[in-house]
């Protein structure tokens, strides 16, 4: 894992990347964009229980969401990392609603669905710039074993029986690591907002 | 008034992390709009998903994959605004619920017992957790009841009170299996409440019993 001045500067890197496609459409900076984050998105998709072909043409359209809606990036509210995680979530949740049968409507809105911040307070968008440097810099204190259950909770409930027993402990056991994981979190983070 | 009640770590990262099912993200998403604390751990939750994210290991994309990206970079975006949303907005008149739900196709209040009424809200996607409003008159002893399942409840307007501690517009009550709760709605006014449940409501004793074929939830 590199070391956490080298994960500032890459948060630095990738956020001006995806400036540059939003202000003048930088084909090459979107290539570069693409070739490092489709692969992760890939990954973390896979791990959520998509098939290889589906978790490939996810991170497809997740690469292709940042590229038309670079414009709505705000570097203050969020890293480049934590904004393409919110896009492949959206298509991830948007997919699986798909694969439903019996859904009263084949499209949705997911990314309404996440917008909470109906009256935000006028420091919030501070805060979570700050907040972000702050929780890499907390997770970076976690154990490992600690930094695995909360990475957990980012895939589908049903692959964490499988993690479970990847770990080789029971699911209560994963469900009161969290709890404790979240406790040190919030130790660390301290009072956010 | 201040609120007193928030869902859980687990939950909220949950919700950030976009696990939970429909049901459940309404009622996490209702608690959100009225508190700014628990949106500040929601949002550092979606940082921390960047930061796993950051930190996956590359899986090889399929060797067309980029070619194929690139040929669609210049169609025109599709308009993202779904048929989902419909122009009406039958829950508007309820006040506290996010906008995306206010578009939600609802039905009309109907009572379930003395001055208890429910009006279900109707999710587009098939989910394993129901949501619905229910307005308790102001005083009401509701019935002692168990839960078959999860069940997360939003005050909206009004307020009660059980052993858990007193609920007002904006706190988070959560009761699973083990909760058995005597609710009591607070004098004055209505107590309009989103509920988001999974499972059904067992009522206990023998006016529970008399009225459980008729409440149908």
């Amino acid at each position: 894992m590199p070391d956490e001045s080298q994960r500032a500067t890459d948060a630095t890197k990738w956020a001006g990347l995806i400036e540059a496609v939003a202000k003048r459409q930088d084909r090459a900076a979107f290539s570069t964009l693409f070739e490092h984050f489709a692969p992760r998105v890939k990954t973390f998709i896979r791990r959520s229980g998509a098939s290889e072909a589906s978790a490939d043409e996810l991170a497809q359209e997740t690469l292709l969401a940042v590229w038309r809606k670079a414009a709505l990036f705000d570097p203050l509210s969020a890293g480049a990392s934590s904004w393409i995680f919110t896009i492949a979530r959206n298509l991830r949740i948007d997919a699986l609603r798909r694969e439903q049968r019996g859904s009263v409507h084949d499209t949705s809105d997911v990314d309404a669905e996440f917008q909470v911040d109906e009256s935000p307070q006028p420091d919030s968008m501070l805060a979570s710039a700050q907040s972000e440097t702050r929780v890499r810099a907390a997770l970076a204190e976690l154990s490992e074993e600690q930094m695995r259950v909360v990475e957990l909770s980012f895939y589908e409930e049903k692959a964490h029986g499988e993690i479970a027993q990847i770990l080789q402990i029971p699911l209560g056991t994963v469900k009161s690591r969290l709890r404790l994981a979240m406790n040190r979190l919030r130790n660390l983070l301290g009072e956010l907002s | 008034m201040t609120i007193q009640h928030h869902p859980s770590d687990e939950l909220l990262t949950a919700f950030a992390a976009g696990t939970l099912d429909q049901g459940q993200h309404v009622a996490i998403a209702t608690h959100l709009i009225s508190c700014s604390h628990c949106r500040g751990w929601m949002h550092a939750m979606e940082h921390v998903g960047g930061s796993v994210l950051a930190g996956i290991s590359p899986t090889a994309m399929s060797r067309d994959a980029f070619t194929r990206v690139e040929t669609r970079l210049n169609e025109p975006a599709q308009a993202t605004k779904p048929a989902v949303i419909s122009v009406s907005a039958p829950l508007d008149d309820v006040a506290g619920l996010p906008a995306f739900v206010r578009h939600y196709p609802a039905g009309p209040w109907k009572w379930i017992a003395p001055r208890v009424h429910l009006r279900p809200i109707r999710l587009p996607h098939a989910n394993t957790t129901r949501i619905f409003l229910l307005k308790s008159g102001p005083g009401t002893k509701m019935l002692e009841h168990t839960h078959t399942g999860i069940e997360m409840t939003c005050v909206l307007s009004g307020s009660f009170a059980h052993e858990g501690g007193h609920f007002g517009p904006g706190d988070f009550d959560f009761g699973d299996e083990t909760t058995d709760h005597q609710v009591l709605v607070d004098p004055g006014e209505d107590c309009i409440c989103l509920v988001a449940m999974q499972g059904d409501l067992r009522l206990n004793g023998l006016i529970g019993r008399l009225v459980q074929p008729f409440v149908r939830m």
